[in-house]
Order: C-alpha cells, then structure tokens, then sequence
C-alpha cells in the first residue's frame, strides 16, 4: 500500500472542501472495503479524509420517514429496535450482509459506495474496464459465476454487491448528499447506475459529494417482508442472488408491493413491472410463480451464470411465498 | 469554521498540499542543513521521497489492554500490523488480510472489529483488548476456559479470533441458540472445523451467567 | 477409561491466550521483512524486470531477482538444469513455469514499506503458450511406473464388462486448497554457516535435510524450529521455494528475514489437492456381488516435478471383488506443484468409488448399506492378508442408528420434511495404518516431572497431549507433571506428521522409552540398601514412589534417588520401530460418514440437518481430542463436497477465486448437527497402544455421503465436485 496522508474532516462542509477533482484524494469511513481496496492496489488514494467524527450517526423517527445517518454502523441500524419494528426488511438485509465484525465496521453510506466483487476488478494482473478504463472486461468470455444478467454492456457484468441497498431500493429510499454546490437529494433506485460504457462510475454521486443520510418514507411493510439471500454457503458469502420483498396484504389481497434484487445487476434491481403485476392479486402459488418468471424477463446469462436466471425466478417466487405466509 | 481552535489533522487549504511541499514546510531543510549540491543529489537519488516517507508519520495514542502507548505510525499501518509487529502482541493472527476469515478480531471500545480492516490511526484514544488482554495472569478469562475445556480448538491459530468474538458474541445478544451462535460466529472460519466444538464452549459460557 | 483418556490439550492454555508462538511470531532482534512478487504469466520467459523503483523506494534493503542473486549451491547438483523431478529452484534463471511464480524478493525495514515496494516491481515477459486445463491435455497424460503409478490387476482385467449389473461413469474433482489459518511463514537466519528456520513445516527432519542439500551444508547444521503450527493439513509436507528465498535474502544481508505469504500466494505457491478425473466401471450380479472394479484416474501435477497420490488404491482392497483393475495417469500442467492434502488420494478417490457404488446399489435397487454388507471384505485381496483388525460393520450400525437410517426410502425424493426434501446418504473411507521408525527421549527429574522429547512436530492434531497422556499412563505420573519438548531440531528424531501415522510412531517410541526409563529405575532402586534381598519383581513404581510390594513400608522416592545417582541413570533414548509381525497383517482405519440433507430444490439449497462421523481407529488415545479431529475431518471433507474450487481463467492461467472470499470453506453456521463416535478397540498388531490412525480417514468419505444423500434427496447425481446450487437447482413449471 501506497502511504497517504490522513486528515480528519471535523464538519461535513470542510469533508467537501478537501476533495480536489482528481480522485487521489477519498473519504474514509468504516474502511472495511476501502482498506481491502488499498491493500490490493486496486486504488491508491494520495489522502484520505477520514469522516468518521461528523455527526451523521443518527437513526430519527421524523414526520412521515425515517433518517438514518450516513455514518451510522450496519449492526447499529440491524438491531435498533425500532428500525426491526418499523423497517423490518431493512434490518434482514443488513444482517444477511458480511460478518458481526464488519457490521461493526461499516457505515451505511460506506455500504452504499462498496466496489463490485467481481474478481477481474479485484485482481490487478487482469483486465477490467472498472479498474482501468479501456481494458477490456476479463468476466466476459472469463469465469463470471457472480456476474449480472440484468442491465450489462459488452463492457461490464459485474455486480453490485450490497443486502442493505437492495432493501432500500424496494423501500423507495432517498439519499441526501452534500456538495460543494450544497445539498440536494437523489432518488436511491437513481443512486446506483448501470455500467454502459463508462463502468468505472459506480453511481451518480459528484465529484467533492458526500453521502449525509438516507431517508425511507414511511410504509405499512412491518409483516409481510423477507429478504432471501441465496449464496454458496451457509453465512458470510455474498449473494449470488437475493431478493427484496415487501407486501401488504388485505385479506390475501396484495394491496401493495415492493420487489428488489440483488446479485444480478450493476444496480440493486428493482421490479416495478412485477410489483405492478401483483397489485390486487390474491396471494397464491400460482401467481408468485409467474411473478417469478416475470420478474426475470429480460435477463441474459453470460455462462457460468446461467443458472441465475432460473435461479432468480424461483428466489422471487419462494422470497414472496415466505413474506406473504408471515 | 467558527471556531479559531485549530487541529493540526483539521483540513484547511493551507495543509492539503503534496509531499514536497509538506518537506519543505516542514523544516526538515534546515534541520539537516543540506547545501544545494545535496539537494541535487538527494534529488538524483530520489531521497527527498525517502525524507517524505519517514516524515510521513502521524501520531497515534492508543490504550491496548489497559496500557497506553504513544506512538508515530505510517497512516497506512493497520490495528492488526501495529499489534502484531510494534507492540509484539502476536496473539491476535493474521489469517487473510482482508477481512475474509476473521483471525484478528478485536475488541475496539467494546465493539468486536477487524483489525486488519482498520487503520490504526483511525483508533485515536481508543481502547483496544487483545486475546493476551483476557486473562489475569494464570486465570484465565471464562470463555478462555471453556475453549480449552470443549476442546474448541486445534491448531489453535483462529482461536484467539474465537474467543474475541465468542465474548463479544454473548455480549452482544446473539447466544440464544446454537442457531443463532453458529450464525454470529460464522465470521470466523476455522479450518480445522472445531465448529462443534466452539459452539458448546460459547452455550456453556452463556449458561453459566458469568459476567464477560 | 483410563485416567488420561479425555485430558484437556496440554498446550491449550498457551492456544487460548496467545502466548503460543507460531513461525513468524518470534521475537527476533533486527528482523526485517521480506515478501516474493509474483509472475503474471503462466509460462515463458522473464524478459526484463523493473526492480530500480522498488530498490529506490524507502526502507528497502534488498531485491532480488534471478539477475542478481547468489544461487545456493546445491543448484549446481541439480540432476537436470530444467529443474525437472524437484522443487522450483526459486531465482534459477528467466524461466516462468507456472502464474505467480516467485520472480523477486523484496527486503525493506517495516511491512508496509515492504509491501509497497513489491507493488512497483514490473516484468516484462516473452510468452509462452500455457496448458493449465486437465480436460484439454490428455495428449500430455503419463505413466509412471512406480508403487502408486502401476496399473494394477487382480482377476481379469476389467473384469466389470462381463458382469450382468454395469455401472460405467465419470467423477470430476476440482483443484482444492489446503488454506491453513496460518499463512505460510518463516523467519529465516544464518549463524555463520549454519541455517536457522522458524518454519511452518509438517517434518523438522525433512526440511532439515532439504536445506541441508540445497545449500550445501550438512544435515547437523540446519536448525529448524516448528513448535506451533498453525494448521497445514499437507501444505507442509514440501519445502517450498519461500523458505529458500528467506534464506537467501537472510544471507545476502547478513540480518533475520521475516516472510509471510499472502493469501493469495497460499493459492498458488504452497501446492494443492490436484484436479483428477475419474472412469469408474463396476458390475455385479442381479442380487449385489460385486464381480468386477475399475477405477482409473488422471490426475495433474506441475511441469517440474511427478506428484502421485493414492487415488485408485482403496478400490484394491475394500470390497471383495474378484476382478479389479486400477490405473493411475498424471498429465503435467503449468502450475505450482500439487501436494498431499488431507486424506490425500482416498479422498479423491473415495468419491468416485462411493459415489460409484451409491449408484449401482440404486440400479440394483439394493438399500447402500446392505449393497456393501454384501462385499464386505474379510481379508486385503490386494495384499492377501487377513485384516489386523477391521470393526466396519460397527460402524456402519452405530452411524445408521444416529442418523435414523431407517426413516430412508430408496426412491429418491419420496421423504419430505414440511418444503424440503429429505435425503440420507453415506460413504466409507479407510486409510493405512503407518509407523515410522522415531527415537524419542523420557527422562525424570528431581522436581517431580517426566520429560519427553522428540523433533516431531504438532499441526493441531494434539501430538503433545497424546504423548503427555501415553507418558502419563506408563510412569503412573500426572499429565500436569509431563514436559514435552517438541517441534524442533535437536532433539531425538521424529517423524514428518502426516499419513495418520504419528500417534503410531511417535506414541509407540514414547510408550517403549517410559517402559525402558521405569525399569531402568527400578533396576537401579532394586540395587539400593533399602531394597535389599527384594527381588525386582516384588518393588513397584507409583506416585514417584518405589516400594516393596509386600512391606510397603520399605520405600524410597524417585526424587531421592536421583539425587542420589547421576541424572543420566534417569534418562531413556530409544529409537522405537515397527515389529515383524505387523508385515504379515493389513492394517487400516475405517471410517463411515452418514449426512442428513434437507434441499429446497427451487433454490438449489442444502442444508446440512445432521453428520454422523463414525470410525474403527484402534484404541482411542484420548476422546477430547479424536473427537475434535473427527469433527474436522468432516468439516474438511464437507468443504470438499459443497463448496471448495479453485476456479482458473484458463485463457490467463490464473486462478480467480484465490481469496477467502471467493474460494468458500466451511463456516460455523454450514453445519446444523454434527457427531461423531469411535469403536475404540485395540489392534492387536498395529502398535502397542494398539492405534490405527485417524487424521486422514475422518475425512475420507464425507464427500461422497453428500453427494449420495442429495441424490436420494433429489435423484440428481452430481459426479463433478462441488455440489453447488446451480447443479441441483429444479426449473419451476410456471
């Protein structure tokens, strides 16, 4: 690892102010990925601002959504009460992701700005358009068990390898960030973007933008959710693909409904026209089953990761079957 | 900012320049009264990285099993090399270096972490506890016990990782069940497979109600 | 049970507070450190290397390449300059043989300046084309004619074909990784010309003779220290190219060289369980007799050097078969040097063997267990010579009681419990029983201890508490007053640990030693005034003290005898050995393990219900201790079948998955329920403890078992390990 110089910002406005426009300069906050990053020369930062005493810690009950703090640890927001009782989805994500020690660790904007897995990107002796630009993808063609089927470009197959982002784009979250230019919001299913030909953007976030909060509006989904994280072992394994579901149900009903996936795109997935499909529904095998199937509408295997498209259609269909039973 | 307190690691335009710049802020120059065909030498030779690089150390207070250390440390070094390799504290192992097994967990203030994950100037005045930190001498901390009781252990490389995280584990919330044990431990893998028997020595621990 | 036959780890209060010393661990004044760069080829030359930067960047010491290093000078008696049949020659010359390759050591004063110089060392190279893949390099495949390269034949050759039941298919095992927590490590020094090692090394004794050549030096003057290992399972059975390149760098800088691996190099650089290809042909009659066996396998092994394992032999002797072939092929390959890894070839063949005899048990619509009742052998047909001991069907039974055996159905997929399917599988698994010819010292001291000393080394199996509790037994001591002395070179000559064969070796050697030291005592305390006109046979030995067996008021204590004689009376070196009589036997462990599954087919999910580990090991030494190496095996041998590959990008040559993160094993939450039983009764020729060995076999068979109960849970049969989700994974009917 390249030695850096290491600052500690003391306001989020002083944090925006030290970021130049070449990105030698990086916030670090719980550094379990960035660290990693650094170890393995995938970046190479000249100074980092270490964030980690702003005060973006807080998980607020406030009118009509909640805030959590960008800075705020993922066991932290697991296992606040509330949150388990008002998010509950939200909560089986963060505990599905990484170990108890790296929840400790990470914060929940640090999760959010987490590198894909895809070990051409990890592994600097390879080709990797994220990593380097122009280099060709070494998963196109290469070993790509973990790679997307939704959204890629001949220049990209990796995923985004986030559980808690996958909940917040079924939540119809916003992220609050912080800028030279001032604040201002995006829409979290806007946040993370897909790779077409400049892959080495992970997402929407500005140059000197520092993610401050995320904020869930308030919803009726505290019974009727799962999130079903299928992967290669038991626990501590990233997904090869989860999903994301929040019902409500009225007497078997589905009144409303929200669908993510993880493990399959550049983004979280988010499956609006399935969701569509299951407002007014009557909760039945049947029907999850062709939500399954429609859910994966779209999708292209890329060989080794064939197998998520049936995959991926079953996850849907059992991930409703289990939060329609609860 | 309004405040006129200033902090030497606080960010402000004047310290966010590059190396050379901090050398010859730095005063390092006059200190080692170098003449200018030094210079051009040092500059040949690309000593003047070399004067940055031994420059380029922070201060770091850290209290690590209730001792407290004041030292200068690279930024880049990691909680896990500093335990390792300046405090000679080699009870906490390195298994992978990047987070994926577990080996050097430690408690942070309390908090089980990784500490190969964790820049050891980010633990400014924290308090660390180490495997070695547990026990009094000959008595042994009850978790310790229990491992070597359950035999929860053979090569004995992942343990001191197991016994951080068993403890953190229970005081946590997470020993309930063996269920729920086995879930909250499966961030440290232990390749000789005690697994079965990491999870009695934790049940047992649990049970007895001591205070961790 | 005896007194010492569930004693705790002796060195467990060092393991639980950390004050165990691994390799790298030692407090070592004026150490620096050391770490290999890698080739990012898999094969060629090395054309240029940029090393001016990292030579330039602060703190190094040293870098060293093939263009500059001081070669040992064993190197110049190497048989053939292409490095063939032996070790890399690390720094030889220009040749790249396999991807990461070790191409330059760099030394610097602190780690991280360590490493960030390795990072700004380039190479340029000149390209050669490389075959890294198995399936495509049969033209390669060869015979070697050794014990294991032989074909064998017994009955007519491939006799299967005439049978009326045939059974022919194919079984894939992929490259596995050993990935001992400890990462391989050294710290390497020289005293004047006499090489110092603190290495993770599975015999102190055979690195010592490794050293010895490669540097020229003899045997006496390597000094080698392993007394913690963390973990090798095999890894250490070699002595690989960085604990050369540790003692280069040592030497050219005069100063202690501390080199620890990375994980990633723990991949590619310290060997591995080898890709092999298995043909199976078996045939029987209608009513499940077995009349013919082949069993063929090719397996990979590096361009520089033949590794063989055992891969077909278990199928020679375990059934009764009349007719059986076996041939064994290995094809060289542009990588590392595979190496032993647990359980080594009877793992890997086991799983074709078991997986084999699952499958015609199915076609003969026979219960698996009653198949293999039906073949049971009574003698080695291999050898021709009757068991020493053999209790299978022991356990067999106790494994179908524990599992509920008898809540399984033939028909695939026919038992449910609430949305999974419930499938019961098995596989049986043996290993030789070995012994090593090992000296080993006993000697008691006036304070009341009994120590014991021998070079060989303790892994993690719990060879100090075995020797502690065998001592223990025959001086009548307590194990808190034993002292082992281990894991080093200068001390009485062990064996390497490895092949299950050291509580055998190194337990024999300490049982006849503290057998000699008693009556070495008990001759010289016969001799003293207070026992005068006693026989010998009449004065006995307990709680350190000699008495009269008839007036036991007439005694003397062991402290006040040595005391009063040479402290050399009170001492034994024996080299212990194996006697004639056990040529005449087959001696092997058994082991069965039976696995419970429950699958969601949907999700291609299997979950691990209950693992029964069941094993014919001899005498069990100590159950605190077999038990955990048998939870383990398992646990290995289940990594094996669900989760473990090395995944390689054959268009580069590299391995992709070469992280813990990506190259899966076990963790705690992958197995529900776990236990394990022992018939623990004596062999009557093996060894005096009458043990047979356990390491291995607690591994052997469990990949099969899974594979089987997955086929019974879901009637699809995976023969290409592992079994991962996407090969079981059922299309829904929408």
């Amino acid at each position: 690892m390249k030695n850096f110089q290491i600052i500690k910002a003391l306001s989020s406005s002083s944090a925006v102010a030290s970021i130049t426009k070449d990105t030698s300069v990086m916030f670090i906050a719980g550094g379990t990925n960035l660290v990693d990053l650094m170890k393995k020369n995938v970046v190479a930062p000249d100074k980092l601002i270490d964030i980690n005493a702003l005060d973006l810690k807080k998980i607020e009950f406030l009118n009509g959504k909640v805030s959590i703090g960008a800075l705020a640890k993922n066991s932290q927001v697991a296992e606040d009460q509330s949150i388990k009782e008002k998010l509950p989805l939200l909560a089986l994500a963060l505990a599905a992701g990484a170990s108890q020690q790296i929840r400790h660790m990470a914060t929940v904007g640090g999760n959010m700005l987490q590198r894909t897995r895809c070990p051409y990107f990890y592994n600097t002796d390879m080709p990797c358009n994220k990593r380097v630009p122009k280099s060709g993808c070494g998963a196109i063609g290469g070993t790509n068990r973990m790679a997307a089927v939704f959204g890629t470009s001949d220049s990209c197959i990796a995923v985004h390898p986030s559980d808690m982002c996958v909940a917040l784009a079924a939540l119809d979250a916003t992220v609050l960030v912080e800028g030279p230019k001032g604040k201002r919001q995006i829409n979290f299913t806007d946040f993370h973007r897909l790779p077409g030909n400049t892959p080495e953007k992970d997402n929407t976030l500005e140059i000197r933008e520092l993610i401050t909060s995320i904020e869930i509006p308030d919803n009726n989904f505290t019974k009727n959710v799962h999130y079903l994280k299928v992967r290669d072992r038991s626990s501590y394994a990233f997904a090869l693909v989860s999903v994301a579901v929040a019902l409500e149900l009225k007497n078997n009903v589905i009144s409303n409904a929200k669908l993510a996936m993880g493990g399959v795109a550049h983004k979280p997935w988010r499956l609006t026209e399935t969701e569509d499909f299951l407002k007014g529904k009557t909760a039945s095998e049947d029907i999850f089953k062709q939500a399954g199937k429609l859910g994966m509408k779209g999708a292209r295997g890329y060989g080794d990761n064939d197998f998520k498209l049936t995959l991926g259609a079953n996850a849907i269909t059992e991930a409703l079957t289990i939060a329609a039973s609860k | 900012m309004a405040s006129k307190k200033t902090n030497e690691n606080e960010v402000t335009p004047e310290n966010s320049n590059s190396r050379r710049d901090f050398i010859k802020k730095s005063g390092l120059f006059t200190a080692l009264a170098l003449t200018p065909s030094t210079l051009v030498v040092a500059s040949e030779n690309k000593w003047d990285e070399k004067i940055a690089e031994y420059l380029e150390t922070v201060p770091l207070s850290i209290e690590v099993n209730g001792k407290k250390h004041n030292l200068n440390i690279e930024p880049r070094t990691t909680l896990l090399d500093l335990l390792r390799e300046q405090l000679q504290l080699t009870g906490t192992k390195k298994g992978c270096d990047h987070g994926q097994c577990g080996a050097c967990t430690v408690h942070v203030n309390g908090t089980r972490i990784l500490s190969c994950l964790s820049l050891a100037t980010m633990q400014q005045n924290a308090q660390v506890t180490t495997i070695e930190g547990l026990s009094k001498g000959k008595k042994l901390h009850p978790m310790q016990e229990a491992f070597i009781k359950n035999d929860g252990f053979q090569c004995g490389y992942c343990t001191p990782g197991q016994i951080m995280s068993g403890i953190a584990c229970i005081k946590e919330g997470h020993a309930n069940s063996r269920e729920e044990i086995k879930e909250y431990m499966s961030g440290n893998i232990c390749r000789c497979g005690a697994y079965h028997n990491i999870v009695d020595a934790i049940t047992e621990v649990k049970e007895g109600g001591k205070e961790l | 049970m005896s007194k010492t036959s569930n004693i705790n780890r002796v060195d467990g209060f060092a393991k639980v507070t950390g004050s165990a010393t691994y390799s790298a661990e030692y407090k070592t004044p004026g150490v620096v450190y050391a770490c290999l760069v890698g080739s990012t080829i898999a094969k060629g030359r090395i054309k240029t290397i940029d090393t001016k930067k990292a030579e330039w960047a602060p703190g190094v010491l040293a870098v060293i390449t093939h263009l500059n290093v001081d070669k040992p000078s064993g190197y110049e008696k190497a048989k053939d300059k292409h490095n063939f049949g032996q070790p890399l020659q690390i720094f030889k010359d220009d040749s790249v043989l396999y991807y990461d390759q070790p191409i330059a050591l760099v030394i610097a004063d602190t780690f991280e300046r360590m490493r960030y110089a390795a990072s700004l060392i380039k190479a340029d190279y000149l390209k050669e084309e490389h075959a890294t893949e198995l399936k495509k390099a049969a033209d390669k495949e060869k015979k070697v004619e050794t014990d294991k390269g032989n074909d064998y034949h017994r009955g007519e050759h491939d006799g299967y074909k005439n049978a009326e039941v045939i059974l022919e298919t194919e079984y894939t095992i992929p490259t596995e990784v050993h990935n001992p927590m400890e990462l391989a490590n050294i710290i390497a020094k020289w005293e004047g010309n006499k090489p110092v090692l603190y290495t993770k090394s599975q015999g102190v004794e055979g690195t010592r003779r490794s050293i010895a050549g490669v540097f020229g030096v003899p045997v006496e003057d390597v000094e080698v220290h392993s007394e913690y290992i963390g973990g090798a399972f095999g890894m250490g059975l070699h002595t690989w190219p960085y604990e050369i390149a540790a003692l280069i760098g040592s030497k050219k800088l005069n100063r202690p060289v501390k080199l620890v691996l990375h994980r990633e190099q723990m991949f590619t650089n310290v060997g591995f369980r080898p890709y092999t290809i298995q043909k199976m042909g078996l045939g029987a009659t209608k009513d499940g007799k077995l009349t013919g066996l082949t069993h063929e396998a090719v397996a990979m092994t590096s361009s520089y050097e033949d590794f063989m394992e055992g891969t077909v032999n278990m199928s020679r002797f375990i059934y009764d078969c009349a007719n059986v072939s076996t041939r064994y092929r290995i094809v060289p390959l542009d990588t590392c040097t595979p190496i032993w890894m647990r359980g080594p070839g009877e793992a890997t063949g086991s799983f074709a063997l078991e997986s084999a005899m699952d499958e015609l048990a199915y076609k003969l619509n026979l219960d698996p267990i009653e198949f293999r009742k039906r073949n049971y052998a009574e003698k080695d047909l291999e050898q021709n010579k009757p068991w020493s001991s053999k209790f299978l069907l022991e356990c067999y039974e106790a494994g179908m009681e524990k599992i509920g055996w008898k809540n399984r159905k033939n028909e695939p997929g026919s038992v449910k419990e609430g949305n999974w399917l419930v499938g019961y599988g098995m596989g049986t698994g043996t290993f030789g029983c070995y012994r090593s010819p090992t000296s080993v010292k006993a000697k008691f001291l006036a304070d009341g201890n009994l120590v014991l000393q021998c070079s060989v080394n303790d892994m993690g199996p719990g060879t100090a508490t075995m020797m502690t509790a065998i001592g223990a037994e025959i001086t009548g001591f307590a194990p808190e007053n034993v002292i082992i002395e281990m894991g080093k070179s200068g001390l009485p000559k062990g064996p390497t640990q490895g092949g299950s064969a050291t509580t055998s070796s190194v337990g024999s050697a300490v049982h006849d030693a503290c057998n000699l030291l008693v009556s070495k005592v008990m001759t010289l305390a016969s001799q003293n005034a207070a026992f005068k006109g006693i026989p010998i046979t009449d004065l006995t030995f307990e709680n350190g003290l000699i008495s009269s067996k008839k007036d036991n008021s007439k005694s003397i204590s062991l402290a006040s005898l040595i005391n009063s004689n040479k402290p050399e009376d009170f001492e034994v070196e024996n080299l212990s050995k194996a006697a004639e009589e056990a040529k005449k036997y087959s001696i092997y462990s058994f082991s069965v393990h039976f696995v419970k599954v429950l699958v969601n087919p949907n999700l291609g999910k299997i979950r691990l219900a209950h693992v029964v580990s069941c094993a014919d090991i001899g005498t069990v030494i100590n159950q605190k201790t077999s038990a955990g190496q048998m939870f383990g095996g398992a646990v290995g041998g289940i990594g094996m079948g669900l989760m473990e590959a090395l995944e390689i990008d054959h268009r580069f040559g590299r391995p992709i998955n070469n992280n813990f993160a990506d190259y899966h094993v076990p963790v705690n939450a992958d197995i529900e329920k776990q236990e394990v039983f022992f018939v623990n009764k004596k062999d009557p020729i093996s060894n005096p403890m009458g043990t047979k060995g356990l390491g291995e076999t607690a591994l052997v068979g469990m990949a099969p078992a899974i594979a089987n109960a997955v086929f019974n849970a879901t009637g699809k049969r995976v023969r290409d390990l592992p079994i991962t989700l996407d090969k079981i994974i059922e299309t829904v009917k929408v």
